[in-house]
C-alpha cells in the first residue's frame, strides 16, 4: 500500500500539454542560457595561450601588464595591443560566441552609432555603441531574476497579511484593512522618485521600494479565500480534531486558497518584468550602466530609425511574457484537483 | 383520458467529449385529473423527465434521440418554438425545488406574476390587477398588496413557494410538473404546500406530475407512481398497489428503507454531557453604543443530559438553532452557561488543555461534499487528527487509516483517492470514519443523512448504530426529518426558536405529543 506523491501527479498533468510542456522547457532553456552570460556573450576570451601560457580572462582578472603593456589596469582584449597580442607567432584566444559585453564600446565599428546588424554585432549597437545582443541577454537575466526576487517577496508578505486578516477575522482584520488602506493611498511613483533622487539607484533599492506595495493587490485575495475557508465545514472538523491555528491554515486553507495565488502568479512576474522595463523607460530605474530591456526601448524611442533596437527588444519581451504566461496556466489547470 | 403520454423517449447528454445516455426508452401516460407520482435517487433521471414534458430542456447539451411526448396527441418534440411557448406556462406549468432560485431577486412578485397574465390571459391593466391579487389570496396568502410589492428576498420559504404556485396556477394550466416543491421548506410547511396544489388541482381539473425522492409523500399524495433508475422506469402502477406489493427488487429494498426502529439496547446510566442554561446570541446589528446594539438569541436556557451508549435526537427546523446547539458543545462558538463533559468542565478549559482534550467529542456533518478538504487524499484526511495526538511512524498510520476504512465498510485501496472521487453516501462514511479515528466519547450528527438518498441514508443509519454498540460512543443527532430521528435515538429534544420546548423517551413524544408543535411535526412527517 503506497501513497502516491501528489506532486507527481501534477507534474504528469502539467506534461500532458505540449504548450505546458515546450513553454516551461524554452523559458528554462532561456533562463539557463541567460545564467551564463558571461560565457556566452563577453568581450574577454574564455581561454587564449600567450607565449606558451594559458590564461582564463573569464575566470582571472590579469592587468595589461601581464602581457607587456604599461597598465595597471585590467587588459583591454579588444584594443591593438591585446589583438596583435594575440593574432601573433602560434598564440591563440577563444572568444565568447557573442564577442562583446553590456557595456563593452565597439570602438572600431567604421559605421556611425547606432550601428545596423552586421557581422560584428549580430544586432547592431545601441547609441553608445554597445552591443544590442549582449545587452538583450543581461537585461533579459537581470529582468527576469528581478521579477522572480519581487514575486517572492511580494507573494509571502501577501500570503502572510492575508492569512491573519482572513483566518482571525474580526478586530485584527478590521485594523490591517484600514492599515491597507491608508499605505495603499500612498503615492508610489512619487516615492520611486524622491527615493531615486535620495539614494544611489540599484535593484536592491528598487525591490524593497517596490515589495513595500506590491503585496498588497495578492493580500486581499488571500484574505477573501480565507474568510470563506475558515468556515467551511472541513476547516470546523480539523478544529474539533484539535488541530491549532497553524496547523489549519497550512494544511486546510491555505492549499484551497492557494489556486488565487498560483492564478496570478505568472501574472505577477510578467507584471514584474513589466514594471522593471517601464521605470527604467522613464530613467527611474536601475542605474544608467546596467542592461535593462527598458533602457533598450528608450534608446529605441529616441532613434526611431534604428529598427533593431525596438524590435528586437520589443520581441524578448512579448515572448519571455508569452511563455510566463502559458507556464502559469498550464500550473493553474494542473493544480485543480477536480478537473480529471 | 390520457392527457399525456410519453412514448419511447430517450435522451441523451453531450458535452465536449462525453455522451451520457440520460433517459432510455420511457414509457408512461398521465390522466386527466390524477396526481403521477415519479420517484428515484438523485442522477436517476426524474428531475430531467419533467423538464422534456415542458420543453425546457436546454438543446446545446441534451438531445432527444427518439419517442414523442404527446399532449393532446400533439407530438411537443414536433412543435415549433412559437408554438411550444403557447403552451409553456400556459397549458403545461412547472414549479422548482428552490422557490429563491426561481423568482428573480431585482422584480417585485407584482412584476413577475403580471407578466405571465399579460402574456397568456389578458392586456387589459384593470383585469391583470384583479387576477393577480386574486390568485395571491387563492393561495393562502394574506395582506395581498404587501406581497405583490415586495421583492423575493422579503418573502419566507414558504410565502416565496405560494407565491411561485401562484405564477405556476394563474394561467389554469391542465398539466403542473412540480419538482420536489417542498424539500427545501420546513416539515411542517410541507403539509401546507401541498395541500394547496391539492386543492388547486381539484379546482381547476389540472392534471399533476409530483417529482420527489420522499416515499411518504408520493405514497399520501399521488393516484400512481412510477419508480426510475439510472433513466429506465423500473416499475408503475396504482400507488396502493406498489407500495403494497412492489414487484421489482429495487422498488422493495426502496420501500424498506424507510428508517425502522433500530435501536435495541440500553444506554448506561452515567452521564456524560450534561448543559445548564445554555445561552447564545449573535449580535445583528453592531453599534459603537452597547445599548444600541440588536441580538438575536440563538439559544435559551437549554438543559440538555446525555448518558453514555445514548443518542439523543434534537429536531427543529431552520433557524430554530439546532447547529447552534452543536458548536457551544464543541467549543467552538461563545456561550453563557455550563457544559459538564465526563467529569470536567468544558466552560473552564483554557484553549491549550481544550486543544488536548478535544479528541473526545467530533462531529459529522451534514454535507459530505463541504465536510472534506479537496485537496487532501482520504490518507491525509484520516491520519491528521492522529497526528495531533500520537507520534505515528508512516506505517502505524497507513494501517491504523486502514482499519479505519475497513470498519466503515470501505477498501483500504481508496486511501490515496481525493474525496471528489467518491459518492455521496462513500464521502459520508469517510467523515465518520474522521470523526471515530480519535476515539471519542461523543459525536455530534449534524443532519448526516439528509443529502442522501433513502437506501443510501439506511445503510449509514446502520453503520452509525453499528459503531455506537462497539465502542458504546454517546450521540447527538441533529435532524429536521422525525423519521430519522425515530428510528436512531433514545430521547428527543424539540427545538423552536431558540427554546426546547419539549423533551421526553421516543416512543412517549411520539404517541403523546403535549405541544402543538410537535403534532404538527408528526403529522407533516407521516408518522401518525
Amino acid at each position: 500500500m503506497k501513497v502516491i506523491d501528489r506532486n507527481i501527479n501534477v507534474w504528469n498533468k502539467f506534461k500532458s500539454s505540449n504548450r505546458n510542456k515546450f513553454s516551461l522547457y524554452i523559458f528554462s532553456f532561456i533562463f539557463l542560457f541567460s545564467l551564463f552570460a558571461e560565457v556566452i556573450s563577453n568581450d574577454k576570451p574564455i581561454v587564449m595561450n600567450i607565449d606558451n601560457q594559458l590564461y582564463y580572462p573569464i575566470l582571472f582578472k590579469y592587468s595589461d601588464k601581464t602581457f607587456g603593456g604599461y597598465f595597471e589596469t585590467e587588459a583591454n582584449y579588444k584594443d591593438n595591443f591585446m589583438t596583435s597580442k594575440i593574432s601573433k607567432d602560434k598564440n591563440w584566444a577563444v572568444f565568447p560566441f557573442n564577442p562583446h559585453s553590456y557595456n563593452s564600446i565597439n570602438l572600431n565599428n567604421s559605421t556611425p552609432n547606432p550601428a545596423r546588424p552586421s557581422i560584428h554585432n549580430y544586432l547592431g549597437t545601441d547609441d553608445r555603441g554597445r552591443d544590442v545582443l549582449a545587452r538583450l541577454i543581461y537585461g533579459f537575466r537581470l529582468s527576469v531574476l528581478f521579477a522572480f526576487s519581487l514575486t517572492a517577496i511580494g507573494i509571502i508578505i501577501g500570503i502572510f497579511f492575508g492569512a491573519i486578516q482572513g483566518y482571525f477575522a474580526g478586530k485584527v482584520d478590521l485594523y490591517i484593512q484600514r492599515f491597507i488602506e491608508i499605505w495603499s493611498s500612498m503615492p508610489e511613483l512619487y516615492l520611486l522618485i524622491i527615493f531615486s533622487s535620495l539614494f544611489e539607484p540599484s535593484i536592491l533599492l528598487l525591490i524593497i521600494l517596490l515589495s513595500l506595495f506590491g503585496w498588497m493587490s495578492l493580500s486581499d485575495y488571500v484574505r477573501a479565500e480565507f474568510l470563506k475557508g475558515r468556515n467551511m465545514e472541513y476547516v470546523i472538523a480539523a478544529r474539533t480534531m484539535g488541530l491549532s491555528n497553524y496547523q489549519i491554515i497550512t494544511r486546510h486553507i491555505l492549499p484551497n486558497s492557494m489556486v488565487s495565488v498560483i492564478t496570478f502568479l505568472p501574472f505577477r512576474i510578467s507584471g514584474a518584468i513589466l514594471i522593471l522595463t517601464s521605470l527604467d523607460f522613464l530613467g527611474l530605474g536601475v542605474p544608467p550602466d546596467t542592461p535593462s530591456l527598458g533602457e533598450l526601448l528608450a534608446q529605441g524611442k529616441e532613434n526611431i530609425e534604428a529598427w533593431w533596437l525596438s524590435l528586437s527588444t520589443f520581441i524578448v519581451l512579448v515572448g519571455t511574457l508569452l511563455l510566463l504566461i502559458f507556464i502559469g496556466e498550464g500550473i493553474r489547470e494542473s493544480l485543480d484537483t477536480r478537473s480529471s | 383520458m390520457k392527457i399525456l403520454e410519453v412514448n419511447n423517449l430517450s435522451l441523451q447528454y453531450t458535452h465536449l467529449n462525453n455522451t451520457k445516455s440520460i433517459l432510455k426508452n420511457i414509457n408512461f401516460y398521465l390522466n386527466q385529473g390524477e396526481t403521477l407520482g415519479i420517484v428515484g435517487e438523485s442522477g436517476s433521471g426524474k428531475t430531467l423527465t419533467g423538464l422534456s414534458i415542458a420543453s425546457l430542456l436546454d438543446e446545446s447539451i441534451f438531445h432527444i434521440n427518439n419517442g414523442e411526448i404527446l399532449f393532446n396527441n400533439n407530438n411537443l418534440l414536433l412543435q415549433s418554438n412559437e408554438s411550444l411557448r403557447k403552451i409553456r406556462g400556459n397549458k403545461i406549468s412547472m414549479i422548482f425545488q428552490e422557490p429563491m432560485l426561481s423568482l428573480n431577486p431585482v422584480q417585485t412578485i407584482n412584476t413577475q406574476l403580471t407578466e405571465v397574465i399579460k402574456l397568456h390571459i389578458t392586456k387589459d391593466e384593470d383585469n391583470i390587477k384583479k387576477i393577480a391579487s386574486e390568485m395571491i389570496s387563492k393561495t393562502g396568502l394574506e395582506e395581498t398588496n404587501k406581497i405583490l410589492s415586495s421583492y423575493p428576498h422579503m418573502l419566507s420559504g414558504g410565502q416565496r413557494q405560494r407565491v411561485m404556485i401562484a405564477i405556476a396556477l394563474v394561467c389554469s394550466p391542465e398539466i403542473l410538473v412540480a419538482d420536489e416543491p417542498t424539500t427545501a421548506l420546513d416539515v411542517t410547511l410541507q403539509l401546507q404546500i401541498l395541500d394547496l396544489l391539492k386543492k388547486f388541482k381539484e379546482k381547476i381539473s389540472m392534471s399533476l406530475i409530483l417529482i420527489s425522492h420522499d416515499l411518504d409523500l408520493i405514497k399520501n399524495y399521488s393516484d400512481r407512481v412510477i419508480i426510475m433508475k439510472d433513466g429506465n422506469i423500473l416499475e408503475d402502477g396504482e400507488t396502493k398497489k406498489i407500495f403494497k406489493n412492489p414487484i421489482n427488487k429495487y422498488t422493495k429494498e426502496l420501500i424498506k428503507s424507510n428508517p425502522h426502529n433500530m435501536i435495541n439496547f440500553k444506554p448506561s446510566n452515567k452521564i456524560l454531557l450534561k448543559t445548564t442554561n445554555l445561552n447564545c446570541s449573535f449580535i445583528t446589528n453592531n453599534a459603537f453604543l452597547k445599548k444600541n446594539r440588536k441580538y438575536f438569541q440563538a439559544l435559551t436556557d437549554i438543559n440538555i443530559e446525555l448518558n453514555v451508549g445514548e443518542t439523543i435526537g434534537i429536531v427543529g427546523e431552520s433557524g430554530s438553532g439546532k447547529t447552534t446547539l452543536a458548536m457551544s458543545i464543541l467549543q467552538l462558538l461563545n456561550y453563557e452557561g455550563t457544559i459538564q463533559f465526563d467529569g470536567h468542565n468544558l466552560s473552564k478549559m483554557d484553549n491549550n488543555e481544550l486543544r488536548k482534550y478535544r479528541n473526545n467529542f467530533q462531529i459529522v456533518f451534514q454535507d459530505p461534499f463541504s465536510s472534506l478538504s479537496p485537496r487532501l487524499t482520504i490518507f491525509e484526511i484520516l491520519s491528521e487528527g492522529l497526528m495531533v495526538y500520537k507520534k505515528l511512524s508512516y506505517k502505524q498510520m497507513i494501517s491504523i487509516c486502514s482499519k479505519l476504512l475497513n470498519e466503515v465498510g470501505l477498501n483500504e485501496s481508496m486511501l490515496n483517492r481525493y474525496p471528489h472521487q467518491f459518492s455521496g453516501g462513500q464521502r459520508q462514511r469517510i467523515a465518520i470514519a474522521r470523526a471515530i479515528s480519535l476515539k471519542p466519547k461523543l459525536i455530534i450528527m449534524d443532519e448526516p443523512t439528509s443529502a442522501l438518498d433513502v437506501i443510501v441514508q439506511k445503510s449509514i443509519l446502520e453503520l452509525i448504530i453499528s459503531l455506537q454498540k462497539k465502542y458504546s460512543l454517546s450521540y447527538i443527532f441533529i435532524s429536521h426529518d422525525l423519521k430519522v430521528i425515530k428510528s436512531i435515538s433514545h430521547r428527543i429534544y424539540i427545538l423552536k426558536d431558540s427554546k426546547i420546548i419539549e423533551s421526553n423517551d421516543t416512543h412517549n413524544i411520539l404517541d403523546n405529543p403535549k405541544t402543538d408543535y410537535t403534532k404538527s411535526l408528526i403529522k407533516s412527517s407521516f408518522l401518525n
